[in-house]
C-alpha cells in the first residue's frame, strides 16, 4: 500500500438516475500530522494536514470543507450531491503546505 | 503510547492555562457559561461549556446566538478504542432548499487541542445533510454539531464519547 501523499479517489454510485441524491465516497492519501508528536529519535514532527476540500459540480462550487489536523490520518469524508445534470464532480484538497490534489469522477445518467 | 510525547502535552496544557488565563484576566479554569461570556438558552440535557477554546469558538462562529437541540443526528461510538480513529456521521432533516437550507455544520469536540475539528459549508446542490468522516480525539469529552441555516437559526446534537487511547499526541 505505498500510496502517495494525494493519491485521492471518489466513488459514486454505478447506476444514476437524473435528479437523484447521491451518495459521494472520497479518500485521499495523507499523514495529517498534528505536529504534538516526535520521531523515535526526539525529533518532532511538525504538523501538516490538509486545511481546506472544494467540491464543484459542473464547475459550480456546492461544498466546502475546512479542516485541522483532526482530522484522521488518511482523510476519507462521504457526503451528497443532488445529480440533476450530467457533469464532471471535482474534488480540491489543500493542505498548510501549499500541496494541492485533485480527482475529479464524470456524474453521467444511466440510459433507459 | 510512548513518553516522547509527555513534553509537547504537557507544554501544550500550560499554553492553554496561560492563554485561558490572559483572555479571562483570572487564572481559574472552567468558569460557568456566564462567566465566559456565551449567553444562550441551555436545556437540561446540553454540556456545559467546559473552557475558553469551545466558549471562544461559541462567540466567533455563533455570536451568542441561540442553540437549540434538534434536527441534527450526531452519531459516533460510546466508546472509542482508538481515538486516531473515531468515526462521525452527521445528519439533519433541515430542508435543502435555496429559501432554506444548513450552510454550515460545525464538529466540535471539547477537549482536543484544537476543538473545532472541521466545518463543512453546504449549499442546496448537495440536497440533503448527511457527512461521515473519521477524526482524531485527546480523550473521553462531549462533541457537539452545530447547523446553522442560512436564515441564521442554530441547530444542535451532542454526544459523549469514551477514548481509551489518545489519538492526539
Amino acid at each position: 500500500m505505498a500510496h502517495a501523499i494525494g493519491d485521492a479517489r471518489i466513488r459514486i454510485p454505478d447506476r444514476i438516475t437524473r435528479g437523484e441524491i447521491i451518495t459521494v465516497n472520497s479518500i485521499v492519501s495523507h499523514p495529517m500530522d498534528t505536529g504534538f508528536f516526535r520521531t523515535k529519535d526526539g525529533d518532532p514532527i511538525p504538523a501538516y494536514f490538509i486545511d481546506d476540500v472544494v467540491i464543484t459540480y459542473g464547475g459550480d462550487e456546492i461544498a466546502r470543507f475546512e479542516w485541522t489536523s483532526g482530522i484522521s490520518r488518511d482523510p476519507v469524508v462521504t457526503f451528497t450531491v443532488r445529480a440533476d445534470r450530467e457533469a464532471p464532480l471535482t474534488m480540491t484538497w489543500k493542505d498548510n503546505k501549499g500541496g494541492v490534489y485533485r480527482q475529479s469522477v464524470d456524474i453521467a445518467f444511466t440510459q433507459a | 503510547m510512548s513518553g516522547s510525547t509527555d513534553l509537547p502535552r504537557r507544554s501544550f496544557l500550560q499554553t492553554l492555562a496561560l492563554a485561558s488565563a490572559g483572555l479571562l484576566g483570572v487564572g481559574a479554569f472552567g468558569q460557568s457559561t456566564r462567566l465566559l461570556g456565551v449567553e444562550r438558552p441551555a436545556g437540561p440535557d446540553d454540556p456545559e461549556i467546559p473552557n475558553e477554546a469551545v466558549a471562544r469558538i461559541y462567540r466567533e462562529r455563533f455570536g451568542g446566538r441561540p442553540i437549540t437541540r434538534g434536527h441534527v443526528q450526531l452519531d459516533m461510538p460510546a466508546v472509542a478504542e482508538d481515538g486516531r480513529i473515531v468515526p462521525v456521521i452527521i445528519e439533519s432533516d433541515l430542508p435543502m432548499t435555496p429559501e432554506r437550507y444548513a450552510k454550515g455544520i460545525h464538529l466540535i469536540v471539547d477537549h482536543n487541542p484544537d476543538a473545532h475539528v472541521a466545518g463543512f459549508y453546504l449549499t442546496p446542490a448537495v440536497g440533503q445533510v448527511s457527512i461521515s468522516t473519521r477524526i482524531k480525539m485527546k480523550r473521553s469529552t462531549w462533541v457537539r454539531a452545530i447547523v446553522e441555516t442560512n436564515t441564521g437559526e442554530l441547530w444542535a446534537d451532542y454526544t459523549q464519547v469514551r477514548v481509551t487511547l489518545n489519538g492526539c499526541g
